[in-house]
């Protein structure tokens, strides 16, 4: 089977982040007349799932800064990226209710066919500060709890997938600790009743691809600019699903359907996954909106012309 | 060229006065008139970093719209594709390369001739880096970004550098906050610089942010790239404790680590962090001045600057850091007497 979607945080459009600026009065009518164009676009690509723009989200991981004990720290550099989000610290163990993400996302004007998308513990705990965990393990477990009650809550929510982003995994795959990492979505996905994508982006992780089949989710993603995909192409995912993000989140120029279309075709052959989904490489928001929006619709069309599996 | 141990100096940008930027934008306004209250502005800043005490001054960058998008305006091949964010809210108008890049004239031209015509103390003139205009830009013409970057060094910045010294310049400061950030492009951004460079006879000032690397990746290259001094940031990692000690002076460790490589050039130290409103004491700096020099092994070859551009601090804030960063100078300079 073959589906679609897009990863994370998209763009706001000029007139959004001047209206955010002044904080104008018809700010949040702007927020959410983007929100439904936004939408309405994924479903005239016909995506196979749906996400929120999360058009609100300063980064991925702000809306945890409404968890209790968090304090904000310094800006720091997002991996190799002229972009920046605000580390968190957190100064007490962690305790929150599932309802973080659920209360960020605009559930109720998403269709049915829905996805959203979370840090993995291990980037979130890689990514920022406690002064309560003694060791980063304490701290990924702490979180991996705390994520899961998120998920719990999403899959109530009416969520069908989750996409689990993991770029610290990625981009630190030489040194990572893949048992910690699996500990920890051990502990998120327990029983969470809906489909789980790891995503890994901003690392080449060819070397670790069989190690990473290993780990509780339902489905890898993949980076093909920095992990090739002939790497990827040497590894069965039978029982495992596959997302390829062949829409590229940091270039403006439109992917060659035709091209895409025969290098999936050529690595769902090779890798028979139990279920493929094309999808962005990363966040839409690397780019102004207008080539968001093309790249978006060059998804869909990529989509429709994959073969089923 | 100073001559005084530890000389200071501007590294960047300040904020802009407010009043300045609202009567740009106001389409009533005229051109001459618009004019003449840059020419203030820019006179106000160079006044004030001079009588601040600054060693080396250039007029905060009061003209220029940023970094990145003055120049892309002005450079051939550049197409603006829309904002992108930097962090929050705060965004950038991001262009793409659609053809070939050109330098078209000296666009920093009309700034240089008025700071040079009105500035009493050395100036340094700032230029965006061949490497973080690429590094920054959609390439959707040259094959790689190594060709990019080497066609922008060659093509846009050594003529740009070269007609500023042909006006009188006699610092450069190549900027390339992005320099450090992809650490397996290091061989990239060190021929960037070279090439950047070929044939100008002028001092060559490399000023690099603070990656995350604590630029270790820098280290070994900085004795291959053609620069007498490197701007850097320093402060905005140290601990506000005083003293000489490594554990007080954790942010400037990686001095030891320059000498290691053999890099004999001059380091600017940043002294003052430029993302927090606090202002570090004249003790602090100086006890921050006395490690690095003795860090790096030579006193002469420390210069004394804030950690990067102060326009994300008022200008309040911002001139009240470069006082004590002159203060702390001079403290350090009795210390050594």
């Amino acid at each position: 089977m073959i589906s679609s979607y897009t990863l994370g945080i998209y763009p706001r459009s000029e007139e959004l982040i001047e209206a955010t600026r002044k904080n104008t009065s018809n700010l949040s009518s702007l927020f959410l007349s983007e929100t439904k164009d936004y939408i309405s676009l994924q479903k005239k690509a016909k995506l196979g799932y749906v996400c929120d723009p999360l058009l609100q989200w300063d980064d991925i991981f702000r809306p945890f800064a409404k968890l209790k004990s968090v304090k904000f720290a310094a800006l720091n550099r997002n991996y190799e990226m002229n972009t920046f989000y605000r580390k968190l610290s957190f100064e007490n163990k962690i305790t929150g209710e599932g309802n973080i993400v659920k209360t960020n996302v605009a559930s109720t004007l998403l269709p049915k066919n829905r996805a959203v998308c979370i840090p993995e513990p291990y980037t979130f705990a890689e990514r920022h500060l406690s002064s309560k965990h003694k060791t980063k393990d304490e701290f990924v477990i702490d979180l991996a709890k705390m994520l899961r009650k998120e998920a719990l809550s999403l899959v109530k929510a009416g969520f069908k997938l989750i996409q689990l982003v993991g770029p610290s995994i990625a981009y630190n795959i030489n040194k990572v600790d893949l048992d910690l990492v699996k500990d920890g979505l051990d502990i998120l996905t327990r029983d969470v009743k809906a489909k789980t994508v790891l995503h890994f982006y901003f690392g080449d992780v060819s070397k670790k691809i069989e190690r990473l089949l290993d780990l509780p989710v339902s489905g890898l993603g993949f980076d093909p600019i920095t992990t090739p995909i002939n790497a990827i192409k040497k590894h069965s995912f039978s029982g495992k699903s596959l997302a390829i993000g062949l829409v590229n989140s940091y270039t403006t120029q439109v992917e060659n359907k035709k091209k895409c279309i025969s290098e999936i075709n050529q690595l769902v052959s090779k890798t028979r996954p139990k279920e493929v989904f094309v999808t962005t490489n990363f966040d839409l928001e690397y780019l102004p909106k207008e080539f968001a929006r093309k790249k978006i619709l060059v998804l869909g069309e990529i989509s429709k012309g994959v073969k089923n599996v | 060229m100073s001559k005084k141990l530890f000389p200071t100096q501007e590294i960047g940008s300040l904020k802009k006065p407010s009043q300045l930027l609202k009567l740009v934008k106001d389409p009533d306004v005229s051109n001459e008139i618009k004019a003449k209250k840059r020419n203030d502005a820019a006179l106000l800043n160079i006044r004030t970093l001079e009588d601040l005490g600054l060693d080396i001054i250039y007029d905060g960058e009061v003209r220029r719209v940023e970094m990145y998008e003055e120049p892309v305006r002005y450079i051939e091949g550049f197409d603006f594709a829309g904002k992108v964010r930097s962090w929050d809210n705060k965004y950038y108008n991001k262009a793409r390369i659609t053809s070939p890049v050109n330098y078209k004239n000296n666009f920093h031209e009309n700034e240089f001739k008025f700071v040079k015509q009105n500035a009493k103390k050395e100036i340094k003139v700032p230029v965006t880096g061949a490497y973080t205009l690429a590094d920054w830009s959609y390439n959707e013409h040259y094959k790689s970004k190594e060709d990019l970057v080497i066609a922008l060094a060659k093509k846009v910045l050594r003529p740009l550098i070269k007609d500023l010294v042909k006006l009188g310049a006699k610092i450069i400061q190549i900027d390339e906050p992005a320099g450090t950030s992809h650490p397996s492009e290091m061989d990239i951004f060190r021929e960037s610089i070279n090439e950047s460079v070929k044939g100008v006879n002028a001092k060559i000032v490399v000023h690099a942010c603070f990656s995350g690397n604590d630029y270790k990746v820098l280290a070994p290259q900085m004795s291959e790239i053609k620069a007498q001094q490197y701007t850097l940031e320093f402060a905005n990692r140290d601990t506000w404790n005083l003293g000489t000690s490594d554990k007080a002076r954790k942010g400037f460790h990686v001095l030891k680590l320059f000498r290691e490589h053999g890099f004999k050039g001059e380091i600017g130290i940043g002294v003052t962090d430029v993302h927090v409103d606090d202002i570090e004491s004249p003790e602090l700096v100086r006890d921050r001045i006395l490690y690095a020099a003795k860090a790096l092994g030579d006193p002469t070859k420390i210069y004394v600057n804030p950690d990067c551009g102060l326009r994300t601090r008022t200008r309040t804030v911002a001139f009240d850091k470069i006082n004590s960063l002159v203060k702390g100078a001079e403290l350090a300079r009795q210390k050594l007497k």
